[in-house]
């Protein structure tokens, strides 16, 4: 059974990876290498230590990649570019180059497995008697070559042809002798095309199921607003509890108005417990000439701006835009679209995005006020109207209105974020107002909603963050999960105004629930924030353009490593003696006692002990130097200076003793045993 | 959760020795790719690792279905040697016929030896050598102890052979070669014909029951021979143990029988001739008995320093010459025994055979084996101990037979780093350098 690669196979390999890559300059030289160890004669004498150092270069080398590629390709505008990690696997067959050259041009022939897994490399340490083996990398490496080709995604019909000969050519030693070729050839020939319409089905299957299933499961995961629908918990039993996880960071040069809302977006359409956005289909919005500024509306004066970031979820979301936003600076995204009701997406960003809004004290995003805005659902209408006849706002303007509602809430209700128990009969919403006057910021929101369109003024629900918190850790605001709020929007002299009728104990309320462990929690964010915002930069003087300078002191080291090695002629390899290993005691005087024996006709035979040499030829008087050249010879822990000092007088006495031939004897000198 | 664990072990050996045994390497270098093109080609938006996986995937798939039908029918005779030695390559010869009435080529032979998977309590009870430096995942999941333990079961590694050409109704004769990994009876189950596909990626297999068994003798080390200087001994027995041992030809008397005599000592002609049962007596009781002991009291299964010391004993029983003298192997398994080999008793091969199976003794105490020792201490010259430890107990035997004077030699084997600080009469051996302490001797 075959077990080497065929002639040419492995750089045909390395040629097509270059090929698929790009990487064809790069990938000729090194197919060259490989092709060419099968003519040259010569070859390197690596021991397993050195093939442990090289597995450890070309692992240094990959985690150096990867760092590199990481941190650059973090640039890449849109998400369809190549990932760090498909592109560190395109670089692999160079990056393992020297571990596939180190076995062709090794006198061995094999990489010792030591060289892959720690564990063995330490049990050999500690049993040198057990060798756990070695690999042939030959069809490994040729296996990766056409893996790392498929990672550089060219969907090219020559690529699949490629990969059907190419396997076809491995595969062809591999054939059972047993069957004729004209067996072999159809068997092939019918794969290929299985595999083939394989494929096709594959990836229209995967299409499929991104379609259905993949983003509905991230939107679940990362919870951005849908424009166009959210569900209240009015109703839900139980306490409501949200994350501590940071989802903005809020910069404000001259300091915020705390609560500072940021809204994500706001519904017309009240169908219990859901709010609804109706006629909200986003429409594009044109970018200025520099790609990075959105403008919605003719720029105010005076204004204000606030900085956010926010994390993107491949690339889309919503964004938490200030009431009144006109403008949007600074914000790297292909895409940005907005619809009636005040909702900004963006689509095809990085991972972080550090956006700098204008914003003034009209709304100009929202639209103007339509018959919806009006609407109260027959089901809360009865008692929303009794509340609105009780609070006699027939014949106030909005503001009286608007300040009629926001009164009635702050002197009548509380905050709350536990509901024991299910109404009877009423509606959720009626319980709240009739009631139990107690809930989160729903009920309040929505309530205030239904209350003022019943008193004539046009109120939409909003829903996005309230900014409350300052950080000391980062020196700017920061939005936790649980900061998520919703409020009303109130059309009041020509112009929609933020109405947050929540009593401001909220946030008090939620500080309180806060985790125990939230200070470390907010410390590994802001690390993983900076590390984002560094990664995500598109700054070009990262420190990740000078990390390619850290491969070249590392590949100067293999080739110095490489080179320093003794190179033995593959002949010579062949039939070389067999290498002279210093053994302890070698330099010991016995042997000079056992040359002068053997001179003398009394040599020792093959599988004869010393001890019981001496004793058939009657030397006693050797015993004491034999234990002593024994001990010295064997004894890992050797001989004291004095034992030494002994052994070498006591055999120059017997030596002396036994004077026959001495200059025969003595230019022999020492040997092994 | 060790049950869990170790049904899921169970389980995956087994998988993996389908794996094997139905897939070439070809096969399973096959087998890889398609689990890292599905990692590579997962998004197939991103990669075409994809297309590499559906069509080495349409390799594997057309060849298992070749693999379905193999409408060979073979039978198989297995000749093995008497025995084997652990660590010494042996060959043996397997004949295969052919019953289908056309040509096969193109075939590979698969030995199949028994089941290697330990037993729920060996995988509970054993210890893995330097088990307690490994971490704790280690230690508490099992697997490397698991790996180990099939390692030490297996008993050998018989690399797949291929076949050559089988005339239809021919028979041909192969050679295989295996090197025992450990003693003991390693046993054959059957052997496999395997047929690759056209592709050469899986086998078709056909299997023949072929259960046989070869006995693999211990390890063992050149050493000198151990000199006692023993005197000899009255044995009770005399010639009836030992007829040429000893003084056994010289002819003293005849005498009248007394209770007791054996029958095969009577003169018939003389009891003819007085009327009387009439026995002879002979010069005879007096010879050298040597007694090699073993110690097996170990607690762990497989334990490699019970394992070298079985070693020791057999180099030892090895390297004493028996055609002078008698020697006693004595240990402890399930009893006390003493087998004795010498000139026309039993050879040393019998012993190597009975050390071949000696298993450690975990119920006893050490105590039992000295009393053994000390019952049959009269008739002994000498005694060569071979010792697992340098403990209260195993002290006491020796200056209990030094007390009574009976030359002794003792051998301590034990882990490297546990014989260092040993009386300067008791030779330590470390596990891994055991040839080098006994050249030492």
């Amino acid at each position: 059974m075959p077990v080497t690669v065929p002639p040419m196979l492995l750089g045909a390999a390395v040629v097509f990876w270059g090929w698929q890559t790009g990487f064809l300059l790069l990938a000729v030289p090194l197919a060259v290498l490989v092709e060419a160890a099968r003519a040259l004669t010569w070859r390197l004498e690596l021991s397993a230590t050195d093939f442990h150092r090289l597995t450890d270069l070309c692992t240094l080398l990959i985690v150096v990649s990867g760092i590199y590629l990481f941190s650059t390709t973090g640039t890449a505008r849109t998400v369809d570019g190549p990932r760090a990690m498909t592109l560190l696997f395109q670089w692999l067959p160079v990056l393992l180059f020297p571990l596939i050259a180190s076995q062709l041009y090794s006198t061995s022939g094999k990489v010792p497995l030591t060289a892959f897994f720690w564990a063995l490399r330490r049990q050999a340490a500690r049993a040198p008697e057990t060798r756990p083996g070695s690999v042939d990398l030959g069809y490994l490496y040729f296996a990766l070559c056409i893996l790392a080709s498929s990672a550089a995604n060219r969907r090219t019909l020559e690529f699949y042809a490629g990969l059907c000969v190419l396997a076809g050519w491995a595969l062809w030693p591999w054939r059972s002798r047993r069957f004729s070729p004209l067996w072999w050839i159809p068997m092939l020939g019918l794969a290929a095309l299985a595999g083939y319409a394989g494929h096709v089905a594959v990836h229209r299957a995967q299409q499929v199921v991104e379609q259905t299933v993949f983003d509905y499961i991230f939107s679940m995961v990362r919870g951005d607003a849908d424009p166009f629908r959210v569900t209240t918990a009015i109703g839900q039993l139980g306490r409501l509890k949200l994350s501590d996880r940071t989802v903005l960071r809020v910069d404000h040069s001259a300091g915020l108005r705390l609560p500072f809302l940021l809204r994500e977006a706001s519904y017309d359409v009240y169908n219990s417990p859901a709010w609804l956005a109706s006629g909200a289909l986003f429409s594009a919005v044109q970018p200025e000439a520099d790609g990075e500024t959105w403008k919605f509306a003719a720029a105010r004066n005076p204004a204000q701006h606030v900085t956010v970031s926010a994390y993107l979820n491949r690339g889309r979301g919503i964004l938490s835009l200030p009431g009144g936003a006109f403008q949007i600076d600074r914000l790297a995204v292909v895409g940005v679209q907005r619809n009636r009701l005040g909702a900004v997406r963006v689509e095809e960003g990085l991972g972080l995005v550090t956006y700098t809004t204008q914003f003034a004290s009209d709304n100009p995003l929202d639209g103007p006020p339509v018959d919806t805005d009006l609407h109260v659902p027959p089901r809360e209408a009865a008692v929303v109207d009794r509340i609105t006849a009780e609070l006699g706002l027939a014949g106030a303007s909005p503001t009286e209105k608007v300040e009629a509602v926001a009164a009635y809430f702050r002197r009548n209700f509380r905050y709350s974020t536990w509901r024991g128990e299910r109404p009877r009969r009423e509606s959720a919403l009626e319980e709240f107002l009739l009631n139990s006057r107690a809930g989160h910021c729903e009920y309040f929101a929505t309530a205030t909603t239904l209350l003022l369109r019943a008193a004539g003024v046009p109120a939409r629900y909003a829903v996005g963050y309230s900014v409350q918190e300052w950080s000391r850790l980062e020196q700017r605001y920061i939005v936790r999960a649980r900061h998520a709020h919703s409020w009303t929007l109130a059309y009041v002299d020509g112009a929609w105004r933020d109405v947050d009728t929540t009593p401001p104990v909220w946030a008090d309320s939620e500080q309180h629930d806060a985790s125990f462990f939230e200070p470390v929690r907010d410390l590994w964010s802001f690390v993983t924030f900076l590390f984002s915002r560094w990664r995500w930069s598109e700054d070009e003087t990262g420190i990740g353009r000078h990390v390619a300078w850290l491969l070249i002191p590392l590949v100067l080291l293999l080739v110095w490593r490489l080179y320093s090695r003794r190179r033995v002629g593959r002949d010579k390899a062949i039939s070389r003696v067999p290498v002279a290993i210093a053994r302890p005691g070698q330099d010991s005087e016995f042997y000079l006692i056992t040359e002068r024996l053997h001179a003398a006709g009394l040599a020792r035979r093959d599988d004869e002990p010393p001890s019981h040499w001496i004793e058939r030829i009657q030397a006693n008087d050797l015993a004491p130097i034999l234990s002593l050249h024994n001990r010295y010879r064997f004894d890992p822990a050797g001989l004291t200076q004095s034992e030494r000092a002994s052994l070498k007088s006591q055999s120059a006495a017997w030596l002396r003793d036994h004077e026959r031939d001495s200059t025969e004897a003595t230019a022999a000198g020492p040997r092994h045993d | 959760m060790k049950r869990l664990l170790y049904r899921w072990f169970s389980s995956f050996s087994a998988f993996q020795y389908r794996l094997d045994r139905r897939f070439t390497r070809a096969g399973s270098l096959a087998l890889g790719v398609v689990g890292a093109a599905i990692v590579i080609g997962l998004d197939t938006n991103r990669t075409v690792g994809y297309q590499v996986f559906t069509l080495v995937l349409a390799f594997v798939v057309l060849s298992a279905v070749c693999s379905v039908v193999f409408r060979g029918r073979f039978t198989a005779r297995r000749i093995l040697p008497r025995f084997a030695s652990a660590g010494v390559p042996v060959t043996y010869r397997l004949a295969i016929t052919n019953l289908s009435g056309w040509r096969q080529e193109g075939l590979v032979l698969l030995e199949e030896l028994t089941d290697p998977r330990p037993s729920f309590e060996e995988f509970v009870t054993a210890r893995e050598p330097g088990e307690e430096r490994r971490n704790w995942f280690d230690r508490q999941v099992g697997y490397p102890r698991w790996a180990w333990l099939v390692s030490q079961r297996r008993g050998a590694v018989i690399a797949p052979r291929p076949l050559p050409p089988l005339a239809a109704a021919g028979e041909t004769e192969v050679t295989l070669e295996i090197t025992p990994l450990r003693r003991g009876h390693l046993r054959f189950q059957g052997v496999t014909i395997a047929r690759p596909d056209p592709l050469g990626l899986v086998h078709a297999l056909k299997s023949i029951a072929l259960p046989q068994s070869l006995l693999v003798l211990p390890k063992r080390y050149p050493m000198a021979e151990i000199r006692l200087a023993g005197t000899r001994k009255y044995q009770p027995g005399g010639v009836a143990l030992a007829s040429t041992v000893g003084d056994s030809e010289e002819f003293v008397s005849l005498r009248d029988y007394r209770a007791g005599d054996p029958m095969r000592r009577i003169h018939w002609k003389s009891w003819a001739r007085v009327g009387r049962p009439v026995v002879k007596e002979y010069l005879d009781e007096f010879f050298v008995r040597h007694a090699l002991i073993l110690d097996t009291f170990t607690s762990h299964l497989g334990d490699p320093v019970f394992e070298e010391a079985v070693s020791v004993a057999a180099s030892v029983a090895v390297s004493m010459q028996t055609q002078e003298s008698l020697l006693d192997l004595m240990f402890v398994g399930p009893e006390a025994y003493c087998f004795t080999a010498g000139r026309g008793l039993a050879h040393t091969e019998q012993l190597l055979e009975i050390l071949a199976c000696v298993e450690p003794c975990r119920d006893k105490p050490f105590r039992s084996l000295q009393h053994a020792v000390i019952d049959r201490l009269d008739s002994l010259s000498g005694c060569v101990c071979v010792l697992l430890g340098w403990d209260d107990a195993r002290q006491e035997l020796v200056r209990q037979l030094e007390a009574l004077g009976t030359p002794t030699r003792v051998l301590v084997v034990g882990a490297r780093g546990t014989v260092d600080r040993l009386p300067a009469y008791v030779h330590g051996l470390e596990v891994g350098r055991i040839a080098e302490g006994l050249a030492c001797l």
